[in-house]
């Protein structure tokens, strides 16, 4: 009997070659779609692309896809789960004065471990997702390694996941460019050949995440008022929109004009200030870390391994030290803007290490 | 044992009568003339409509002028409750009605209707008694569902029709899932307005009829060429007017012999359920025959609904949306199941082209999954 593969279907050319590539391979394919979100929810729905992967007309097309193949295809509902752990998340993050990364939390905290039951509970041994990211087997141990398309990578965005799940999945694009990926769609005349690229966070509809936190949680938005901007030495030099508005690195929208242009420095939640500094000024060769997530066996510290600080940012040499359960992170040489919130990964050459979130 | 796709789901839709698609078929090709139309190919048409409903009206034992054609069962609930309540008007009905009635109260009470809901007991019948305890000076219609979809629990339609009868108030009855499975004389009842859908009886979809009982006045919600005396405007689907006829009419013809077989097959179920060792709930009494509502303890109904379907077997669980994921279904929380259990509940029900060989296949797939969910 054909070994049964869950492919996690969005509605997107990607998630269709997949399924393709997993039929191709020779197993028997079930598709299915999470539902995560209602986008009527909360405002921005009139500015929805088809595209957006909650959106039923993307859920329609990836019925369309497995009708196609000859697959069945269910969508299930993790409306609940995703607002209580990502959405919610997402908006505490920005009103601490951060900058979330909700897609690694979706992988980490429900995709993963979500199809993973799902799996179970309809008789699959594996699961497959469109990710740009390989998965090998060395002497027993699965490890995830980036994907061929360098462009393309989203290994960044699977730190996360629970190293115990890497051997029931299977990431069949990863040794594809997304153009070939096109190709192969259209050689098959897929229903999802052309579908845009989709959008930078897959619940906001309109991509302004800033209308958004207000509109969904105006009780703990509608406080944040006007603040001072401020300058290195902390003299004030300007106001602020409220500090939610602003992320570190930000160049445009500081409203202070200057020789050399001025960037987000720091943000502070508690007095509603942030700092403005010239680029210089932005870097730094240190950062702890938390919330890490090793994919392979925890390693000895000090550690020596490249660091990625932000998606489809170079990696750069660095040295993990460990002082009981903290986690510090040198750079050989400093990097611009590290971000609290944003997620650090760690890779050896190609091969994604783990991971953890940036803290300052 | 074959191995095409078994659908037990018949409470969602049935499929085609077959001498009901070859009737459509030749109609749709033969008789395209606008029933409106003076000429003979209108009159052909509008023949052929007046036929229907003259047919229809004798199975129902009411007057054909009582009877509209409209677009299903939705239409006909929609009709009814938008066009007869009006501002200050009292409006009593279950809370576990069809959407095409629950989700229309929203609305009522923004126009300034006052309604109440009155709740099912926990076997799934509503007592005609709680509705009359909630009448009021100002009540001017009730409107409760014949059978409840989700678990087939028939209700006292007639005393509750008796108390509204005497009261002066107007009933409305959803009768969707009833129609064309049981017998029913309309000239004997006092219920004013009755919805019917042929999809439920082998007839084809976008079909039904509400019945009006002479005098009652209702408002329509389509206006324009005046037919269907005026209460329903737009072109008459007749292909699917003759086909619901045509499908009531093998209905009502085949009631006795087919509840008997369906009976059969359902007391084969219930024993091979239990030589398999499956714990299980029946839920409601009072059922109509063919659909059960069944909960299997710690097994979720989504999760064992995609398993069978996996294997070519159709089972129905909540309430699908558009996008296709599905919810617990609202009918066992107002009877006031536990949500886990309502989630661990599923709707099977018997069609006519169900064999004791097809649920011998539904049984055995079932405990295969069962006891592989629950072994995890």
């Amino acid at each position: 009997m054909k070994k049964k593969v869950l492919v996690a279907m969005s509605g997107g050319v990607d998630s269709s070659v997949t399924l393709l590539r997993i039929i191709e391979m020779g197993y028997e394919a079930i598709g299915v779609t999470m539902k995560l979100w209602e986008y009527s929810d909360v405002g921005g729905a009139e500015n929805l692309q088809e595209n957006n992967c909650c959106a039923v007309s993307s859920i329609n097309k990836a019925k369309m896809v497995c009708e196609r193949m000859g697959v069945p295809h269910y969508t299930i509902d993790f409306t609940e789960s995703f607002k209580k752990n990502v959405v919610d998340n997402f908006v505490d993050e920005y009103v601490q004065g951060r900058t979330p990364n909700p897609c690694v939390r979706c992988n980490s905290f429900i995709k993963w471990d979500t199809f993973i039951e799902q799996a179970e509970i309809l008789g699959a041994e594996y699961i497959a997702t469109g990710h740009y990211a390989k998965i090998e087997e060395k002497d027993g141990t699965y490890y995830i390694k980036q994907g061929d398309d360098t462009k393309k990578d989203q290994s960044y965005v699977l730190w996360g996941i629970p190293k115990e799940t890497l051997a029931k999945t299977i990431l069949p694009l990863g040794d594809l460019t997304k153009e070939q990926v096109r190709d192969i769609a259209r050689e098959h005349k897929l229903e999802t050949a052309d579908e845009p690229e989709s959008m930078e966070i897959c619940f906001i509809a309109d991509n302004n995440y800033k209308r958004f936190i207000k509109e969904y949680a105006p009780d703990k938005t509608a406080s944040i008022k006007q603040g001072q901007t401020l300058n290195e030495d902390g003299e004030q030099i300007g106001e602020n929109d409220g500090y939610i508005n602003y992320t570190i690195g930000q160049r445009r929208g500081i409203g202070v004009s200057n020789e050399k242009p001025l960037y987000v420095k720091e943000i502070d939640s508690d007095t509603n200030t942030i700092t403005v500094g010239e680029k210089n000024s932005l870097f730094k060769d240190t950062c702890k870390v938390k919330g890490l997530n090793w994919l392979i066996n925890e390693p000895e510290f000090p550690y020596n391994i490249l660091c990625q600080i932000r998606y489809n940012g170079s990696r750069a040499e660095a040295v993990i030290h460990k002082q009981q359960d903290d986690f510090t992170v040198n750079f050989s040489t400093p990097q611009l803007a590290i971000t609290p919130g944003q997620s650090i990964v760690f890779y050896l050459e190609d091969t994604l290490i783990g991971g953890g979130i940036i803290e300052l | 044992m074959s191995n095409s796709p078994l659908y037990f789901d018949i409470a969602a839709t049935t499929p085609l009568d077959k001498d009901v698609a070859n009737l459509m078929n030749t109609i749709n090709l033969e008789n395209f003339g606008n029933p409106s139309s003076i000429h003979s190919f209108g009159q052909k048409s509008h023949n052929i409509v007046e036929r229907s409903r003259e047919k229809i009206a004798k199975i129902l034992n009411c007057k054909s002028s009582e009877l509209f054609f409209t677009s299903g069962g939705s239409e006909s609930n929609n009709i009814v409750l938008k066009g007869v309540l009006e501002k200050g008007d009292h409006f009593i009905t279950s809370s576990y009605e069809h959407p095409s009635v629950l989700g229309l109260t929203d609305e009522l009470q923004e126009k300034g209707i006052e309604v109440t809901f009155i709740k099912p007991n926990q076997d799934g019948m509503l007592n005609a008694l709680d509705i009359k305890k909630a009448f009021k000076e100002n009540t001017k219609m009730v409107s409760i569902m014949y059978v409840n979809n989700e678990l087939g629990t028939i209700n006292p339609i007639k005393d509750i029709a008796q108390f509204c009868n005497e009261h002066n108030i107007l009933f409305h009855t959803d009768a969707v899932q009833y129609v064309g499975k049981k017998n029913i004389n309309l000239n004997d009842s006092h219920i004013d307005f009755l919805s019917i859908g042929a999809h439920k009886f082998y007839g084809p979809k976008g079909i039904g009829l509400l019945y009006c009982k002479s005098g009652k006045k209702v408002n329509p919600l389509i206006s324009g060429g005046g037919q269907e005396s005026g209460l329903r405007a737009g072109t008459e689907n007749i292909s699917s007017i003759a086909g619901m006829a045509l499908a009531l009419e093998i209905a009502h013809n085949t009631y006795d012999e087919n509840k008997k077989n369906i009976l059969e097959l359902e007391n084969y179920f219930i024993d091979t359920l239990n030589k398999a060792d499956i714990n299980y709930r029946v839920n409601g009494s009072n059922r109509l025959a063919g659909i059960f509502n069944i909960t299997f303890f710690n097994v979720q109904g989504h999760s064992l609904l995609m398993n069978l379907d996996i294997m070519g077997i159709a089972i129905s669980y909540g309430s699908a949306c558009s996008s296709g994921s599905a919810n617990a279904p609202l009918a066992l929380l107002e009877i006031g199941m536990p949500k886990e259990e309502a989630a661990c509940s599923v709707r099977i029900s018997i069609g006519k082209m169900i064999t004791k060989q097809d649920i011998d296949k539904l049984i055995k797939s079932l405990s295969a999954i069962i006891v592989r969910i629950q072994k995890k």
